[in-house]
């Protein structure tokens, strides 16, 4: 059985310092907030959801912490309407892909729960780390094998990260595997996401 | 000759006596007396308070009625965090009974995590034990445990029962004879001053020269503001179930004996009182 691959933090730190020099690039919003103990990447966006005669809009919250206890990502996440009412689980629950649902149902290796952010000490909701080992090891051997230069956080969030309503462009894939030795580039698609 | 094993009971059966009082603008049929309970130190508010919650309910209308929540002086408390840990950083140096006061409306949502029901409590329970053994034994120990054991460590804590608890809880408390403690010290430092809700850091048992390190030793490392003394008078005090440990004390052992059930030591820095 393969050496479980845990993410060290100076790894953590490089692989976000190439996700965020992309979202500059492309205007993703993406910022990295470095305090003396912290390691997070922040994002805030809004969308607007419903029908036009009874439309929404929804301010989500996506935050990407280093757990020191796992050594591994964790995607920390809220959302509110504008006039500042958070959304529940339910709520969250009910705007996930209908894709995604089923996957979760069967393989909940992305419990969602309600838990305190460790640096603001606020409610966010957080999809559970203790399975992240698993299916980004073998991500990473298939890399490897196959000669694919991956960035971790680009990989980790384009899987966790619809499940949640976070889609990222395809461009990030492209731009993090510019050090390819094949000239085919490896792109994150939907149909990924059953690795 | 004190053994070492006492310490596990005196910290299990810990009690804080006190008193509940229905917040003044909750709406009631008659009105409500102050309940009083002794709460254990190493559970948690939503976890034993269900006889708070039936005695103000009989003077209340159902619907009148949504989620409990809980506050000290103007602070919602987190029923997430043990209760001892609670008083020990909000309450320890003021006089007894506890006085909390108790909320069924305007649940509080940018403060407090939501408890639909016991389920929740368990779930938050067992994460923190998970972590807590990621850091001691990469999560060997518990993860080679059965379900069963799982939920008899849970079983143990709401249904207080010492015995059954560290029937299971003791085999996390081991490590191999080759070490000398465990991998890292699973701890959580509290400062009710501070934005950030606590310290976590990575932190081994044992130097690399083999000496055993201790709470001093952690403090200077991860906390070093809150030994520091101005004019050699002791600003703070080291809290951990009610009292102060030596800071000579080794964090191995702190770990193996002052730990709550989850297996995590919750330290509290509060002002050293004036009196």
């Amino acid at each position: 059985m393969a050496e479980n691959e845990f993410l060290e933090e100076k790894t953590f730190k490089q692989h976000c310092a190439k996700f965020i020099k992309h979202s500059e690039e492309i205007g993703d919003g993406w910022e990295w907030r470095n305090s003396k103990d912290d390691l997070e990447l922040f994002s805030d966006d809004s969308e607007v959801v419903g029908p036009a005669a009874a439309s929404e809009v929804i301010r989500y919250e996506y935050h990407v912490l280093y757990s020191y206890s796992y050594g591994v990502p964790v995607l920390y996440f809220r959302a509110s309407f504008l006039d500042g009412r958070p959304l529940t689980l339910k709520e969250i629950w009910d705007g996930v892909h209908q894709f995604y649902k089923a996957h979760l149902l069967q393989e909940p290796w992305s419990t969602i729960t309600q838990q305190e952010h460790p640096i603001l000490g606020q409610p966010f909701f957080v999809l559970h780390p203790c399975k992240t080992n698993e299916f980004m090891t073998s991500l990473l051997e298939n890399s490897e094998k196959d000669n694919r230069n991956i960035n971790y956080i680009t990989s980790w969030l384009s899987i966790v990260g619809p499940v949640v309503g976070l889609n990222l462009p395809l461009s990030y894939a492209k731009a993090m595997s510019q050090h390819d030795a094949k000239p085919d580039c490896y792109q994150v698609s939907e149909s990924n996401l059953t690795c | 000759m004190t053994d070492d094993k006492d310490v596990l009971r005196d910290v299990w059966f810990g009690r804080i006596p006190t008193c509940f009082t229905l917040y003044q603008d909750e709406i009631t049929e008659r009105e409500a007396e102050p309940y009083y309970l002794l709460l254990p130190r190493v559970s948690y508010l939503t976890l034993v308070t269900d006889k708070v919650k039936k005695h103000f309910q009989k003077v209340m209308r159902q619907e009148d009625i949504s989620e409990i929540w809980f506050e000290y002086e103007g602070t919602p408390l987190k029923w997430h965090y043990p209760i001892g840990l609670l008083f020990d950083l909000l309450a320890s140096n003021t006089a007894l009974p506890w006085n909390i006061t108790v909320h069924f409306k305007s649940f509080p949502e940018k403060d407090l995590l939501h408890c639909p029901s016991k389920d929740t409590i368990e779930a938050h329970f067992m994460s923190c034990m998970k972590e807590a053994d990621a850091l001691k034994h990469k999560s060997q120990v518990i993860n080679e445990m059965q379900k069963k054991d799982h939920k008899q460590l849970w079983m143990g804590l709401q249904n207080d029962k010492f015995d059954q608890f560290w029937a299971i809880n003791r085999k996390l408390m081991e490590y191999p004879a080759e070490d000398n403690g465990f991998r890292y010290i699973p701890f959580r430092i509290y400062q009710a001053t501070t934005e950030r809700p606590f310290i976590q850091k990575l932190f081994r048992p044992v130097a690399a020269d083999g000496q055993l390190h201790t709470l001093g030793d952690l403090l200077k490392e991860v906390c070093p503001s809150a030994i520091t003394t101005e004019d050699g008078v002791k600003k703070n005090q080291i809290m951990i179930h009610g009292i102060e440990p030596m800071l000579e004390t080794p964090l191995q052992w702190l770990s193996e004996h002052l730990s709550y059930p989850d297996n995590f030591l919750h330290i509290s820095i509060i002002p050293q009182p004036t009196d």
